[in-house]
């Protein structure tokens, strides 16, 4: 571990220009996922500046009925069991209580869970000569190793890791909108423009700059997403990353007809990945096994699998049958 | 005993179990032991337990390694400059700077009397790479955090080699062990070739594969190494043999076995890899003779995986020849497991299951070890009859199905009254009440068969069951004891509590044979000072100084007797001491006239003693070759599974033992829950995976290596059968650490054969390789 300097900031503003203050800064909130690394050696940051007291710990309905706002801080387990989370927007809370353990979950919040780096073996352990995301230029280590949680969609030769959490996965079929301040102001991201996928700079993870802090998350009112479901895959019952999940809400109409469909898959890709093919394909078509397999079949067309990950392809096709037929039978 | 049903079933039908209920009654209370709660459990959940890198020192600095990032090679350069001057730092420890290690004790067999080392060599002595992992520094700074940023410092260059990772790799290295510590490995009886070759009878080839396994005990292994000038050595360890450790450091340092003290009263989980003397252990010592302070290393997860043992991964090819109605004519088990370069294990995996567990005319087991670039494997939990009874278990399902048999008929048909090889009659075995309780709870009766005929709503229900085994070990010990006056004692031998509820179980045997109330006794262990106590391990510790307990308590006695008969106000003077003996709690007297006895309390009090001492010795344990010493049981499992997402779910375990007496009937409990617990690890999740290019492992952490969650063990429902077996040792206990993981990995395949039709042959059973 580099030696460091901790300062904590007060509020917003003065956590902002600590960080442009002073070059090698790095916001710490939980800490779960930086001191991690930082004990790895794979972040060094020279500063960290704990942000864990800022007035941003609120979950709060939007005026004019456009959504509720989480605040950056917000610890997950706070989000996840709070009734207009639970109420309104149940895929992201059970995407919460999916999420690592009851101990970490009370740690983490909302910003650092947006920003929590893949867990590829290769990235996280430098005695592994080879990642372009943690030394650019250096390989992949996992494309020719051992890459079962690997990704499967928008990956590229450079880096074929996956993005970890669960949370952003229920953001992104949410159309979340992620609040962040700067030295220059304000401004909103998209989630889907948040996250990049690697093509030629793995290392380079979000849209957001370095000096920027996020302040909070919207949800836009989906009245529909009121039934929405998070599916999570995983290797044991309990506490462990997502080898496939599905976050998916469905509005039926008449004769189990489709209205609207909101689909993200997580552990797949380098980004949450919103499965915009697989809900094309289902808008307007009966509600039943065979629509959504034939959505499925859209969605993972274009998958690619490696040595170990092959299997994430049918098991991510079956996962999103299940979690809509799971959305179906609770409408019925 | 009652009758047990054998032999081939009508298609499709269960198996009827016939066992009377009170007859069972009588024998589980003859042998279990009262339940008591754990002696040590109040320190324990208050954190006063102390484990042993948490003892306080003065003065005290840290070690932090650094690991090679090759498999093999040279060491070329190592700039260790910046290293040297970052803050905090008292030493840097390499190759090219690190004193020699004197030298090593001569290996022994069997119990490692002399102490065991896995990985035979000295860490920083030399500039040779053999597996990626490898200690190449060690960085001795004021604080952990100092050191491990300096650690990060030193710059390492090699001049890699091309290294041997695989079986295939290492084809040419292989070679056939012909013993395992005193045990023969490679078996002959009979002629396999021609029942495999004969067309009449039914036949199973298979191969299974089980991965490399890490122990992962809650304490990571960790050493402190405090010196008192140059030529006294305590260390506070982490260690399975305070023993073994004392004699290997001594050897190591040139030091005279009494000027080196291993301390470990707690240890929080071990199964076996704290077993051996590990690099860090010297390493520690060794920084902390160069920087003049004693130095604390505590292993991290990470280096658990490279730095302290794991289970070989496995390739067992089972081929089984048998008649229609089921009768095994042939057994053939090979197997090949890896080694290390610089360090030789065998995983017995057919001597220790094919080797023991049925009878059959004709048996051969095979042994392969290839020595690869890889950290070197050690015991972990039943080391060989657990891969082994996996694979051999699941042959025996695959027979069954093939000749159409209930699975549990196929085993009773094939039952072992005598030892297999040895050819000797089996002592106290009770295999079959086993089977046949196990059955009962369970409702085995009412399976069904046919795979995928079982359901829960939507899921996929299966059934499956194995047997267990596990050898009966036995080692030699001392005890000592001090009784006083107020009718309280103190004993001591240098075992361990490896937190399997040890304390507890000698507490009990020592009120039982001292005849003193539980409650004033205190045993104390983990002490290099104490009597021999040899490693815990192989199931060993309850039985062996458990026997070292009944012999010193009888030279007790016989020391009460002698001031008895000397003491002309006692009951039993000028007797002879030979015809006194303990006949009460906290009496001895005469042996055919108990009218005629004494009190301790009285004897010391007249004797103007305040307290009584007595040693027992260190002496071979006596062989008796006219039996065979096994432990058994049962696993039954259910197993439910969702066809599109199969990810399989253990959700109820049966499991029967029998293991001769069992001592105290709590920890027993937590002892085969523990090991079931394990094997469904086994079973299910556990893998350590390791990156083809460098050889290093790339699950390293809890989170990537799945051990089974709360989430993932249902109800486990343990019981014990059979009796005393005081033909194995006075205290009639065959131990019963190991056994619970046996068999159970075989159960749960079987089961999600049962349930799905789809038999996998290597483990862990992730829903990849069920989809
Ligand atoms: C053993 C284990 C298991 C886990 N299992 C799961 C799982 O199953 N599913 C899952 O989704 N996650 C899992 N996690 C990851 C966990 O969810 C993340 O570690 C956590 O959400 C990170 O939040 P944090 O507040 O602790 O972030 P920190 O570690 O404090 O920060 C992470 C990053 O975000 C930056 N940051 C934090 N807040 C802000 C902000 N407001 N603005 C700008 N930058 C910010 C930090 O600088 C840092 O770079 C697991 C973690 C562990 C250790
Ligand atoms: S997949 Fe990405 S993170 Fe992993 S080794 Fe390759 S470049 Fe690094």
């Amino acid at each position: 571990m580099n030696p460091f300097t901790y300062i904590k900031a007060r509020d917003a503003s003065q956590a902002v220009s600590g960080i442009a203050a002073k070059p090698q800064t790095k916001f710490l909130g939980g800490g779960t996922n930086l001191i991690d690394l930082m004990k790895m050696g794979v972040e060094t940051p020279a500063q960290l500046i704990d942000i864990t007291r800022l007035p941003l710990t609120q979950v709060e309905e939007l005026p004019g009925g456009k959504g509720v706002r989480i605040g950056a801080l917000a610890r997950n387990s706070d989000v996840a069991e709070h009734s207009l989370i639970q109420q309104r927007y149940p895929v992201l809370s059970q995407a919460f209580l999916a999420g690592a353990s009851p101990q970490l979950r009370n740690m983490a919040t909302v910003g650092g869970n947006l920003l929590q780096r893949t867990r590829c073996y290769y990235f996280y352990d430098p005695a592994f000569p080879k990642c372009n995301k943690r030394n650019p230029g250096s390989g992949c280590g996992a494309l020719e190793g051992y890459n079962r949680i690997h990704a499967i969609l928008g990956q590229s030769d450079q880096c074929i890791a996956t993005n970890p959490s669960d949370m952003n996965v229920a953001l992104a079929a949410l159309d979340a909108v992620v609040r962040v301040q700067g030295p220059k102001g304000e401004r909103e991201i998209p989630i889907a423009d948040f996250h990049r996928l690697p093509g030629s700079t793995p290392n380079i993870e979000t849209n957001l700059q370095p000096d920027e802090l996020i302040t909070a998350i919207d949800l836009p009112a989906i009245p529909f997403a009121a039934r929405s479901h998070y599916l999570k895959v995983r290797d044991r019952a309990s506490y462990a990353f997502a080898i496939v999940s599905v976050a998916a809400a469905l509005e039926l109409g008449a004769d189990r007809k489709i209205t609207a469909a909101r689909i993200a898959l997580g552990g797949v890709a380098h980004k949450p990945w919103r499965a915009q093919k697989a809900e094309k394909e289902l808008i307007g078509k009966t509600a039943d096994e065979k629509t959504f397999r034939a959505a499925a079949e859209a969605e993972l067309a274009a998958a690619k699998g490696y040595k170990h990950n092959s299997f994430k392809i049918e098991l991510a096709k079956r996962s999103i049958v299940r979690a809509l037929s799971t959305l179906t039978a609770m409408a019925s | 005993m009652a009758k047990i049903p054998s032999g081939k079933l009508p298609d499709g039908a269960g198996w009827q179990p016939a066992l009377p209920k009170a007859e069972r009654d009588t024998v589980m209370s003859a042998t279990i032991g009262p339940a008591r709660s754990r002696v040590d459990g109040r320190l324990k959940v208050t954190g006063a337990a102390k484990y042993s890198v948490e003892f306080e020192v003065p003065e005290c600095a840290y070690g932090w390694t650094v690991e090679s990032n090759i498999a093999k090679g040279k060491i070329t350069a190592i700039d260790a400059k910046a290293a040297q001057g970052a803050p905090g730092v008292l030493a840097v420890l390499t190759h090219l700077n690190t004193p020699k290690f004197k030298s090593a004790p001569k290996k022994e067999g069997g119990g490692g009397g002399s102490g065991i080392r896995n990985e035979e060599r000295f860490p920083l002595n030399d500039d040779e790479v053999h597996y990626a992992g490898q200690y190449v520094a060690l960085v001795v700074a004021k604080t952990i955090e100092q050191a491990r940023h300096a650690a990060s410092l030193v710059l390492v260059s090699y001049a890699p080699e091309e290294p041997l990772l695989t079986m295939e790799a290492a084809e040419h290295k292989a070679e056939k062990p012909k013993k395992n510590n005193d045990e023969h490995v490679q078996i002959k009886k009979g002629d396999v070739e021609a029942a495999l070759k004969d067309a009449s009878l039914v036949k199973i080839e298979q191969t299974y594969i089980t991965p490399t396994e890490t122990h992962n005990p809650i304490e990571m292994s960790g050493t402190i190494a405090v010196w008192e000038g140059d030529q006294k050595l305590t260390l506070y360890d982490a260690t399975q043999f305070v023993k073994g450790v004392q004699n290997i450091l001594a050897h190591a340092f040139g030091l005279e076995l009494e000027n080196v003290r291993i301390i470990c009263p707690f240890v929080g989980g071990a199964f076996g890899c704290k077993g051996a003397v590990w690099m860090h252990v010297l390493l520690a010592a060794m920084g902390a003779k160069v920087a003049g302070v004693p130095v604390k290393m505590h292993v991290t997860r990470r280096n658990m995986f490279v730095g302290a043992g794991h289970r070989t991964p496995t390739r067992q090819t089972l081929s089984l020849a048998a008649t229609r109605d089921g009768k095994l004519q042939a057994i053939q088990h090979v197997s090949e497991t890896l080694t290390s370069t610089v360090g030789q294990f065998t995983e017995s995996c057919g001597a220790r299951s094919t080797g023991v567990m049925y009878e059959s005319p004709a048996i051969r087991v095979e042994e392969t070890v290839f020595p690869v670039n890889v950290s070197t494997p050690t015991f972990m939990r039943a080391p060989g009859e657990c891969p082994g009874t996996y694979a051999l278990e699941c042959a025996l399902d695959e027979l069954a199905i093939a000749l159409k048999i209930d699975p549990v008929a196929l085993r009773l048909a094939n039952h072992a009254d005598n030892h297999p090889i040895k050819n000797v009659p089996f002592s106290a075995k009770h295999l079959k009440e086993a089977y046949q309780l196990g059955a009962e709870k369970f409702g085995w009766a009412k399976r069904n068969p046919e795979p995928r005929s079982m359901r829960d709503g939507d899921l996929l229900v299966g059934w499956g069951m194995a047997t267990a085994t596990y050898p009966a070990h036995k080692m030699s010990a001392a005890a000592k004891v001090q009784l006083r006056a107020n009718n309280t004692a103190t004993v001591q031998c240098a075992t361990h509590d490896l937190g399997t509820g040890a304390y507890t179980a000698f507490t009990q045997i020592s009120s039982e044979q001292l005849g003193l109330p539980f409650e004033n006794i205190t045993f104390e262990l983990g002490k290099s000072d104490f009597p021999f106590g040899p490693v815990a391990g192989g199931s060993n510790s309850t039985g062996t100084v458990g026997t070292a307990i009944h012999e010193v308590a009888g030279l007790l006695h016989k020391a009460l007797a002698e001031l008895a008969v000397k003491d002309s106000k006692s009951p039993l003077f000028n007797l002879k001491t030979d015809d006194i003996a303990m006949v009460a709690p906290g009496r001895i007297g005469l042996k055919n006239d108990t009218t005629k006895s004494d009190a301790y309390a009285d004897i010391l009090k007249r004797a103007g003693k305040d307290s009584l001492e007595v040693q027992s010795e260190q002496k071979p344990p006596e062989e008796n070759k006219k039996l065979a010493f096994q432990s058994w049981g049962a696993h039954f499992c259910e197993v439910k599974i969702d066809p599109l997402l199969p990810r399989v779910q253990v959700t109820r375990v049966v499991s029967v033992m029998n293991c001769g007496r069992i001592v105290s009937a709590k920890t027993a409990r937590s002892q085969i829950m523990g090991g079931v617990v394990m094997g469904i690890g086994m079973a299910l999740t556990e893998e350590t995976s390791y990156d083809p290019g460098t050889g290093l492992p790339v699950t390293r952490n809890l989170a990537d290596y799945h051990v089974p969650t709360n989430a993932d063990v249902p109800e486990i429902d343990v019981a014990f059968v059979g009796e005393p077996d005081f033909a194995f040792n006075p205290i009639g206990a065959r131990g019963m650490g190991e056994i619970g993981i046996t068999g159970i990995a075989a159960a749960i395949a079987n089961a999600v054969y049962h349930a799905t039709g789809k038999r996998i042959r290597d483990l862990p059973i992730t829903q990849d390789k069920l989809i």
